[in-house]
């Protein structure tokens, strides 16, 4: 027989593998995305919009109280602004878990299986969201903004803190998304579970301590909305005084995130592929 | 013909990498939960017990050799579809075992998913929004063919049928026949050992049909690909399949040569009359019953007849008459049953 039957010692997939592979798939869309020019163009105006609107309600809210539990109008911008950088990477790369009930209930999430790499990144690799590119710039301007007017220095540490913080911040927004989305392979309207963590995330742009008793609990430590801007930002904000749990937020944030996969994971090995 | 017979003197545990798959008194049950409405059942529904249990799979076992088309039927809800999903590692088998290239699927599936191809009819693994020729090339990627093979395969697929019209062509623009021809393409282009095909002329012109039976077999003869193929139309039989395997309720409750199963009918032939209208009549007939002499006759006394063919039953025929064989057993076991029941009763 012919020897195309045996088993070839192949090279590994390793991170250069995926990370090659997400960058075709990624280009490949976007070429056929600008195809659909009027599409890209509504989609984004919508998305200028949307973030504008939010922008515009923030500014109101906060005519009415120039400051919440200490925090003046510029913190609260840098805050606002962190948080709009730190919800892009899950809007941008993890867009297509709000799909994720529709095919689970279908049965078209089958083909994700059939490939000789994660099912958690194949899926994801579908869908690239350009709209969170938007909110990308949008919150780069306002944490900019606002950091000119607070007057921190600018710092190649202060940097890298940043990147890293803010990197720390997206990993707990993903990590809740995840979660929420995963349900969907145990409950039938799961639905619920995905907006309403969604609707959690605008929470993220108000310092934690507004929050007391239960609800501190819950949001620091069931659904960490907490992490999402408050205490990662405060490495930056505070020069003394930072809260243990920033420092602590890395590592918690790592520790959410591979939660969350193994969670989705789970679910995946748990579901018994519906529909012929 | 020497290794022919030292293959078969092998002991079973060696021989799991002559066979393509082996699966050893294999059941799939589901456990289906009876769900509750709204948000507030679904939290019910998390810690109910109330479950049924289906028996999807019951206790089959079969062989599949390297390089075998096998065409693998069964009524609706026979339970094909479930055992393509254990076959490919999705689906963990209840009880029994599976080995798939030497794995077992469940266990390994991702290493499993190297050496198998899969379609499942209308349900299009392909990347919607890019010509097929891009999807192309990220399989190459992700299986990691060498490009010498991705071309070898290409000009073999060029030869076998014209894909340049699809080629450059996104999938959502796709005819579900561009669709259907595309996905089969697809799941050869790593050349697997074997290739999964779920009902993939479901929904398909006549044309299309043809095109695609011979594109499968063209790829099977030449790579030497097993093929394990479920659908409902015998026209993909006939034209590809020398042994089947049937399935009812779960059941293998045929596994030979087609040929073989034709002459389990021998004595049945198809009767075709054309009345003086031009109509064609047909009609089964089982000679041991009936004589066909005596039908004609019969017929010629009520009208005019014009024409007569007389064919050898067709597996069209054969498959439906093994359907209702199984059903009418089941009915009557059904019927014993409650026979005995109510005896049960009297005494
Ligand atoms: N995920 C599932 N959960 C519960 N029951 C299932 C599931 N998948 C299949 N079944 C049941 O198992 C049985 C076999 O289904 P299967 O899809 O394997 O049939 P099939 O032979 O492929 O039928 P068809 O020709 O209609 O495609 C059916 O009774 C079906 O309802
Ligand atoms: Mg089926």
């Amino acid at each position: 027989m012919s020897d195309t039957t045996m088993t070839k010692p192949k090279a590994r997939r390793g991170f250069g593998f995926y990370v090659r592979i997400y960058r075709k798939i990624l280009v490949q869309d976007l070429k056929s995305k600008m195809s659909y020019r009027a599409d890209f163009v509504i989609s984004t105006i919508g998305m200028i919009m949307t973030n504008l609107s939010g922008f515009v309600t923030f500014l109101i809210l906060f005519k009415n109280f120039p400051s919440i539990n200490g925090w003046d109008y510029y913190h609260m911008l840098f805050l606002y602004g962190f948080s709009l950088i730190a919800l892009t990477p899950v809007q941008c790369f993890f867009d297509n878990n709000w799909n994720l009930r529709f095919q689970v209930q279908s049965g078209d999430f089958i083909k994700y299986c059939f490939r000789p790499i994660n099912v958690f990144f194949y899926f994801m690799s579908e869908v690239f969201d350009v709209k969170g590119l938007g909110q990308l710039a949008f919150g780069i301007g306002t944490l900019v903004y606002a950091w000119v007017h607070i007057g921190i220095p600018v710092t190649p540490l202060v940097i890298a803190k940043l990147v890293l913080f803010l990197l720390t911040a997206s990993l707990f927004m993903i990590a809740i998304m995840n979660a929420a989305a995963a349900t969907c392979f145990w409950i039938v309207g799961s639905g619920y579970v995905m907006v309403i963590m969604f609707r959690f995330k605008d929470f993220a742009k108000y310092p934690s301590n507004i929050f007391h008793g239960v609800f501190r609990i819950l949001f620091t430590f069931v659904i960490p909305i907490a992490f999402v801007a408050y205490y990662p930002s405060l490495a930056i904000l505070e020069s003394e005084n930072v809260p243990v749990l920033t420092w602590c937020a890395p590592a918690l944030g790592v520790l959410f995130f591979y939660l969350s996969y193994k969670f989705w994971m789970l679910g995946v090995s748990k579901y018994d592929f519906t529909g012929s | 013909m020497k290794k022919h017979t030292f293959r078969k003197h092998k002991l079973e545990g060696t021989d799991k990498m002559e066979n393509a798959i082996v699966m050893k008194n294999v059941c799939k049950d589901f456990k289906i939960l009876n769900r509750h409405e709204g948000l507030k059942g679904s939290i019910r529904d998390l810690f109910s017990r109330d479950y049924k249990t289906i028996s999807a799979v019951k206790d089959v076992s079969l062989e599949i050799a390297r390089g075998e088309i096998i065409g693998y039927l069964g009524p609706n809800g026979a339970g094909k579809s479930t055992t393509i999903k254990m076959m490919t590692g999705v689906l963990e088998p209840t009880s029994g075992e599976i080995m798939v290239n030497g794995l077992v699927p469940y266990k390994e599936r991702t290493k499993n998913s190297e050496r198998i191809g899969v379609v499942f009819g209308q349900r299009s693994q392909l990347w919607w929004s890019l010509p097929l020729i891009e999807s192309f090339r990220l399989l190459r990627d992700i299986y990691m063919v060498p490009k010498k093979d991705y071309e070898e395969m290409l000009e073999l697929y060029r030869s076998l049928v014209d894909i340049e019209p699809i080629l450059h062509k996104p999938v959502r623009q796709m005819s579900l026949g561009q669709r259907t021809l595309s996905d089969i393409l697809a799941a050869f282009l790593h050349n697997p050992a074997i290739v999964f095909l779920d009902e993939p002329t479901i929904g398909l012109d006549v044309s299309m049909k043809a095109k695609i039976r011979s594109l499968i077999q063209g790829l099977n003869a030449e790579k030497n690909t097993t093929v394990i193929l479920t659908t409902h139309d015998m026209g993909d039989v006939d034209a590809l399949c020398k042994r089947i395997v049937i399935i009812d309720e779960g059941k293998k409750i045929y596994d030979n040569d087609i040929e073989h199963l034709k002459s389990y009918f021998g004595s049945y032939r198809t009767l075709r009359i054309r009345h003086a209208d031009d109509t064609w009549e047909e009609r089964v007939i089982d000679e041991t019953k009936e004589d066909v002499m005596d039908v004609i006759m019969k017929k010629q006394k009520e009208q005019k007849i014009k024409d007569i063919q007389l064919q050898e039953i067709s597996t069209e025929e054969v498959i439906k008459k093994i359907y209702e064989n199984s059903a009418a057993s089941k009915e009557s076991a059904a019927v014993s049953d409650v026979a005995e029941k109510k005896e049960e009763a009297t005494v």
